[in-house]
């Protein structure tokens, strides 16, 4: 054994693997530093050609980087399959390999066959086990490259590996940011405070910025016809005009939105489209993104390029974010004009005053759901008689819109059909007739009621409905039971059976919505008596809606609740009540007197008549009558055979009146009544108005 | 406003329609007042009130409307009212001679047609 020959090699290979390690090489640039440990490669182990192709990851191909003597291969781009020829095998089986002689061997390269090469040495380049490429040394002359000369490949290449690895990072750092910054761009919260189509305008306009595109576009679905229709383009407006559609399912937008999956195109002419603009427009390259709110599409948002373009999967996301961004404020604006329709809808079909049906004491609420959904619970009460008053709660099944414009419906047949006389069971089957025939989304739960002031009685048909509770003047309050009839629009031969319950003067009954019982996290049986035991603290019912609302739902309500609370009272024989001297309490005594007298059976006029007249006495009383100190007045009121006394009495004395803007009091008072006295006493003024009724209570 | 009354505006060139929707009483008039007022710009030839949908008006009301009428006159500008006959509200406007001395018209149309 040759010892001196083994040491200069040593020596050798020490100064060697003291140049490629040299840290001076930190300091240069990553293009600098690969072309410098080329050279220091190709001098040390005296080859001909040196090179460093790198893996892309996300078409699986080897692409040169770096090389000497080959530079050819750099410029022109060559891509060499992971696991094809010989950079391929070394790439896929992580170690070197050694060809002796070209010619015996798959080498997938031209440029290294071109160029002469006959031996070749390759080693993976290796980062944190993550495998980054490969560098290979070629010789033109036929050479049998060593173990130890392996070896030393093997140092060069983990050092560019480390190289490349750091501007990896850098490049990686620097597309964060230049991606955090198009983020940005994108989900810019000032967006959200632009008109719906504007916002698309500019999204479509920043997006084609930021991706450096030449069109971009935003199609939706029509889901009634199944197809995509542009809603806002940029480049091809000619798409938005001309109302362009594209099915479901065809080409490359129906595909992206039946996949429900980005779908990106290289090369359009080798692609099927449906929309000839694209065509007609010279676009090359497109990318499109589906978007989907919950998960559900909505249409599609695509960008096109004139030149053809492969787009990167950062690229995909970034659009796929976009659309997001757009899905979000379409369906706002969407749900934003189903919400304001629907809200209409209710407020213009909610019972107004709904406290002045016959002798009864009635409260109802409306709730609608929180956030976007919208319901289609109503309520109604109206009378059919002096004595019988409809209470209704309803429940269309389904939200949005269409729910809506069904209770609508459902609620204007009920009163219509109600009103013709007709026994309740009846009326319910002809609701459902009418459900049956407006399709299979029709369907409604019903709890309709029939009170009958007279008898003392409760009729009740339960289409489906959650079950009214009766709650007694003393005792425990209960639900009335079920009645085995099915919810309306389920059947059109649905027969509907009803139940009669006592109804004594001083009891109340609760008709609700499920979403009053339902809420998340609880059972109904819980809901339900939670219900109860609320109703049982409570005695008024306005009160009690109070009280049901606040207690019984969370600020936040998966669903929208209708309440409809109804007392069957007698009406006192006197209405006496003291006020606080403000203008606020002229309002309560209107509210309050409204109900006295028509319990007492006054007709709206004569209760508006009455109630002006006391509201001027009330408002001398308030305005004029105190001396500091005193802030009371008291109403009293009482009905005698048909004639309505009120007497509004005050501690104070009234100043004289002063223009004509205070004598106008005076005279609606005298004029709506049939007598007007006003009295000064020691203790203050009193005003007693006086008027007979037209009829009294029966 | 408090919650006893809705008002809403509409502006058609040198007119200007109000509508209120609710109760007018004295712990609302002089607030309904000032909302009225400052409906009216100097380039505004009239005032349209419109109490089709008013449910309730006694004499904080209609001592508003007279005055608001005299305010309007010195200023050149014209007051009128909306007031369905069948309304409650009609009655006491009768009885005041608030439709005597404000033009007071059955619908918003007639109004509107008889402002131009």
């Amino acid at each position: 054994m040759d010892t001196g020959h083994g040491l200069r090699a040593d020596r050798r290979s020490l100064e060697a693997l003291q140049r490629l390690t040299d840290t001076a090489l930190a300091h240069l640039s990553e293009g600098d530093l690969l072309t410098e440990l080329l050279l220091r490669v190709t001098e040390i182990l005296g080859t001909d050609t040196a090179a460093i192709l790198l893996l892309d990851a996300d078409r699986d191909v080897l692409r040169a980087r770096a090389a000497k003597g080959i530079e050819e291969e750099v410029e022109q781009g060559v891509e060499v399959p992971v696991g094809a020829g010989f950079a391929g095998r070394v790439m896929a089986d992580r170690r070197a390999i050694a060809i002796e002689d070209v010619d015996h061997a798959d080498i997938f390269n031209p440029i290294l066959r071109e160029k002469g090469i006959r031996s070749l040495l390759g080693v993976p380049l290796v980062a944190r086990r993550r495998p980054l490429g490969v560098l290979h040394v070629g010789s033109l002359t036929r050479r049998s490259f060593s173990a130890a000369e392996a070896d030393l490949l093997q140092v060069a290449a983990d050092r560019a590996a480390l190289a490349i690895e750091h501007a990896e990072l850098f490049d990686r750092e620097r597309a964060a940011r230049t991606r955090l910054e198009a983020l940005q761009r994108i989900t810019d919260a000032a967006l959200a405070y632009l008109p719906e189509q504007q916002l698309l305008t500019t999204l479509l306009d920043r997006i084609s910025a930021v991706m450096g595109t030449d069109t971009a576009a935003i199609l939706l679905l029509d889901h009634r016809r199944d197809v995509l229709r542009a809603r806002a383009a940029k480049g091809i407006e000619e798409e938005v005009e001309q109302e362009v559609e594209i099915p479901v399912g065809a080409g490359f937008a129906g595909r992206v939105v039946a996949d429900r999956r980005a779908i990106a195109i290289e090369d359009v002419d080798h692609a099927d489209i449906f929309n000839p603009i694209l065509r007609e427009k010279g676009i090359r390259s497109l990318l499109g993104v589906p978007l989907l709110v919950e998960g559900r599409p909505i249409g599609v948002l695509h960008v096109g390029s004139l030149t053809q373009r492969r787009f990167s999967a950062a690229e995909r996301d970034l659009l796929q974010l976009a659309g997001d961004r757009a899905a979000l404020a379409i369906d706002h604006a969407l749900l934003f004009e189903q919400r304001r329709l629907a809200e209409m809808l209710q407020r213009r079909l909610l019972p107004k005053d709904v406290d002045r049906v016959g002798g009864l004491e009635i409260a109802g609420r409306y709730l609608p759901a929180s956030g976007e959904t919208l319901g289609g619970d109503w309520y109604d009460v109206f009378g059919l008689s002096r004595d019988r008053v409809v209470l209704a709660v309803g429940d269309v099944v389904g939200h949005g819109i269409e729910a809506a414009a069904i209770m609508a419906q459902v609620r204007t047949a009920l009163r219509a059909y109600a009103s013709d006389g007709r026994p309740a069971p009846e009326v319910v089957e002809r609701v459902n007739r009418m459900m049956w025939d407006l399709g299979p989304r029709a369907m409604t739960t019903l709890a309709y009621a029939v009170l009958d002031l007279e008898h003392e009685s409760l009729e009740l048909v339960n289409a489906g409905h959650p079950p009214p509770l009766v709650v007694p003047a003393a005792g425990e309050a209960s639900f009335l039971p079920l009645q085995g009839n099915v919810a309306l629009g389920t059947t059109a031969l649905a027969r509907y059976t009803s139940s009669v319950h006592p109804f004594p003067a001083g009891t109340a009954v609760v008709l609700y919505t499920d979403g009053l019982v339902e809420v998340r996290g609880r059972s109904i049986d819980e809901g339900l008596e939670r219900l109860r035991g609320v109703a049982r603290e409570v005695t008024g019912v306005d009160a009690l809606c109070v009280q049901l609302v606040t207690r019984l739902l969370g600020e936040q309500r998966a669903d929208d609740v209708a309440i409809i609370a109804a007392r069957g009272a007698r009406a006192p024989e006197r209405l006496s009540a003291g006020w606080p001297a403000n203008r606020e309490s002229l309002v309560a005594v209107r509210r309050q007197l409204r109900r006295w007298l028509l319990a007492c059976g006054a007709d709206q006029d004569e209760v508006y008549d009455i109630m002006v007249a006391t509201q001027e006495a009330c408002a001398n009383a308030v305005e004029h009558a105190y001396r500091p100190g005193r802030n009371t007045f008291d109403v009293e009121a009482d009905c005698e055979r048909r004639r309505v006394r009120v007497v509004v009495r005050d501690h104070g004395r009234w100043r004289p009146p002063r223009g004509t803007n205070r004598g106008r009091g005076v005279l609606l008072m005298s004029e709506l009544m049939d007598s007007v006295d006003i009295r000064h006493t020691e203790l203050g003024t009193e005003v007693i108005l006086e008027r007979t009724l037209a009829k009294a209570v029966a | 406003m408090n919650l006893l009354a809705r008002v809403s505006e509409e502006s058609h060139g040198d007119l200007t329609v109000v509508a209120v929707d609710g109760e007018v009483d004295a712990s609302n008039a002089s607030e309904l007042g000032g909302r009225l007022r400052a409906a009216l710009t100097n380039r505004s030839m009239a005032l349209v009130v419109d109490l089709s949908a008013t449910t309730y008006l006694d004499s904080a009301g209609i001592n508003l409307m007279f005055a608001l009428a005299a305010d309007l006159g010195e200023r050149q500008q014209r007051l009128l009212l909306v007031v369905p006959p069948a309304a409650p509200i009609a009655r006491a406007i009768a009885i005041t001679g608030l439709d005597a001395t404000v033009p007071t018209h059955p619908d918003r149309q007639a109004a509107v047609a008889a402002a131009r």
